[in-house]
């Protein structure tokens, strides 16, 4: 730094030296009296006139300082300490040189730039670690009220008193989590129009990306301030940007008698906001996702089955527990338009998973619906069915059976036909199994189908039962690896010959579970329908089952 | 020859200039029937004067309905390209699975664009495949 090894003994001969240097230099003698000042020292510290006392003239940092060196004056200090303290607005250091006289000259530098930018640097460095902790935080999951919370949280420690996240509204009500700085965010919905805080519809639809907004804290509504948090000093408002969608807004929140938000402050919101925005837009587009295929999902749970024109019917239906697995076996039963006709069953079996078997099994089921005049003609109805959903993209097909059933006399009359599924099997009073005689192409990926029907007679008691391949190619067993395959099912149908419809389909599923034990499966789908074998038809009303009375 | 090399279904195809067979060992199911597709789709793409592609199902493992799907639109591709598609050394299993879903006539069908004027294997119906003389692939152990 100052290196000057011949310090001025001699004022008067090297003062104009002095006088033009360019940093602020200052002598005084061992009594505290100032000897020399140079223009620089003069314009920093006007009262420092030669012979002003130090205590006079200098600030208090600096005249303590020159008692401390001149008091012990043992000789030469070998390495005079640094000191620096404020002059003004500004800091600066003292640099002494200590002459044996006693006299001291005062090399004063300017630091504040160079302390600021330590002090920028710390700061930087903290954000940076800041920022990369709310990262971490906020992508470790993809829920969002996990999210919201962690941004409350978050904001609310570090950024401002307290912080409030806004989600988009829902109806009227605006969903917000609240955090007071070293709090727990607190969930809440407030039955308030955003229009009511400036910027908050704007910083809510999400796009186009707005600025970060100053509210006058005198204009919040009551439910922008959290519970005991007092009177707002200031209030600033930043969007939560999404990816185009909607996140939020943050409204950061400072009290009356503490310091407002810097510019500097405001920007590095925003940078956290943006943090916040995404991660938060990335659990709500997961959220919506997982959302839509579980409505999807649901929407395909089959229906609930019962008796109708002197028919049983009876369904069940066990989805894939590996979600990533979710197949598409769906069933319908469509009842006869007018009595009889005959009533429509469906059961199918969607090739892929997840959302987009999901999409192809709402779609066959639509299909099949609106073709339900057709519903006698099943050949005419899977060909429009197929042209339905021959798609240039993609091969992704179905597979399916379909059963009209219609009772005469104590009978049931039935057609069946299968476009390229495993065939119904019918099991008669005696217990044989039959597998009915119906062969045809899958749906949806080959332009020409064709299929055979099977007419059918269910005798009082008899059953045609209609499945899905995750029965019969479920791994299981004592060995954990066999497939439960088609004669073991045949099997325990057999022995359920003359059960009612929905205690075969109880009885197909518990044997079926027991053999897959905690092993992986798919769908398994399964529809019964049985012509019923007793009296018990007028004690029912359509809707429940009667009593079996075997 | 080449080799792909997937987790579970293991590919090794020998090319000549109108002729492609394409062994499959392994699983064709949901999480990789895809290599198969771009496999025989890429095989279509590098021989403008491909005739015959030949999927070896020897020592095909299990076959899903993704995995049938695929074949579907192999099928699909082949008949574009005018190219015949034989699936040959099909397993019991997939037998099954082809005649259960009806499409063992359509996979099996001589492609109605391909017209072979020689060497053809002439009634190439589902049965009559199996009869084509066997390619001078050897064994094929993948490298």
């Amino acid at each position: 730094m100052v290196t000057s090894t011949n310090p001025a003994t001699d004022v008067d001969v090297q003062g104009s030296l002095w006088s033009r240097a360019p940093y602020p230099v200052l002598i005084a003698d061992l009594q505290g009296a100032v000897v020399l000042v140079n223009e620089a020292a003069g314009a920093l510290l006007p009262a420092a006139r030669p012979g002003a006392q130090m205590a006079d003239a200098v600030p208090d940092w600096l005249s303590s300082a020159h008692a401390a060196l001149r008091i012990p004056r043992q000789g030469r200090v070998e390495e005079p300490a640094v000191w620096s303290g404020h002059v003004g607005d500004r800091v600066y250091e003292a640099h002494p040189t200590v002459e044996d006289s006693g006299t001291v000259l005062w090399w004063l530098v300017d630091t504040t730039d160079h302390r600021l930018a330590e002090e920028a640097l710390r700061r930087e460095r903290e954000r940076t670690a800041f920022l990369g902790r709310a990262s971490n935080l906020l992508l470790s999951s993809l829920n969002l009220d996990r999210c919201t919370n962690v941004t409350a949280q978050m904001a609310a420690e570090h950024l401002a008193d307290a912080a409030v996240v806004v989600s988009p509204v829902r109806g009227n009500r605006l969903p917000i989590v609240t955090c007071l700085r070293d709090g727990s965010p607190v969930v809440a919905s407030a039955v308030a129009d955003p229009a009511s805080v400036p910027g908050l519809v704007e910083a809510l639809q999400g796009f186009p990306p707005v600025p970060t907004r100053w509210v006058d804290p005198r204009t919040v509504p009551e439910w922008v301030v959290p519970e005991g948090f007092g009177a707002p000093g200031s209030i600033v408002v930043t969007p939560l940007p999404g990816h185009g969608v909607p996140a939020g807004a943050l409204i950061l929140l400072r009290r009356a008698d503490g310091p407002g938000f810097t510019p500097e402050e405001e920007v590095f919101a925003r940078l956290f906001a943006a943090r916040a925005g995404a991660a938060m837009s990335a659990a709500r587009l997961y959220a919506d996702q997982s959302a839509i295929t579980e409505v999807l999902m649901r929407e395909l749970l089959p229906p609930s089955l019962h008796q109708v024109s002197g028919v049983d019917f009876a369904g069940g239906y066990r989805p894939s527990e590996d979600h990533e697995r979710i197949g598409g076996d769906f069933y319908d039963v469509h009842p006869a338009a007018a009595e009889g006709n005959p009533s429509l069953v469906v059961l199918g079996d969607v090739c892929g998973k997840g959302l987009e078997a999901a999409v192809l099994t709402g779609k066959i089921r639509n299909t099949l619906h609106a073709l339900l005049p057709l519903a006698d003609d099943h050949q005419r109805m899977l060909g429009l069915l197929n042209m339905a959903l021959l798609n240039s993209h993609h091969t992704r097909f179905a597979t399916l059976v379909l059963a009209s059933a219609v009772r005469e006399g104590r009978s049931v009359r039935m057609r069946v036909t299968s476009a390229g599924h495993p065939p119904p099997l019918v099991v008669r009073a005696t217990g044989e199994v039959e597998e009915a005689d119906t062969r045809g192409t899958l749906i949806g990926a080959i332009p020409e189908v064709r299929a055979d029907s099977a007419d059918l007679f269910l005798a009082p008691g008899e059953t045609c039962v209609l499945y899905t391949d995750g029965f019969t190619e479920a791994r299981g067993g004592p060995m954990g690896d066999a497939m439960f395959g088609e004669e073991r099912l045949r099997r325990v149908l057999a022995e359920c010959a003359g059960m009612p419809a929905e205690s075969i389909v109880e009885r197909v599923q518990m044997v079926a579970a027991q053999w897959v034990g905690n092993g992986r499966h798919d769908d398994m789908a399964v529809v019964v329908v049985s012509a019923p074998r007793s009296h018990h038809l007028s004690a029912v009303n359509g809707h429940t089952r009667g009593r079996f009375t075997a | 020859m080449s080799s792909y090399s997937p987790s579970h279904l293991r590919l090794t195809a020998v090319d000549t200039e109108t002729t492609v067979r394409i062994e499959l060992r392994g699983d064709l199911d949901y999480d990789n029937a895809d290599l198969l597709l771009e496999a025989a789709t890429a095989k279509l793409a590098a021989h403008p004067r491909l005739r015959d592609l030949h999927l070896g199902c020897a020592e095909l493992g299990s076959i899903d309905s993704t995995g049938l799907s695929i074949l579907l639109m192999i099928r699909r591709r082949t008949d574009a390209a005018e190219v015949s598609l034989h699936l040959e050394d099909r397993t019991p299993a997939l037998d099954r699975l082809l005649r259960i879903t009806g499409s063992l006539e359509y996979l099996t069908a001589l492609s109605t664009g391909a017209v072979h004027e020689t060497s053809g294997p002439g009634e190439s119906r589902a049965d009559a495949e199996e009869a084509i003389p066997a390619r001078p692939t050897g064994p094929d152990s993948s490298a």
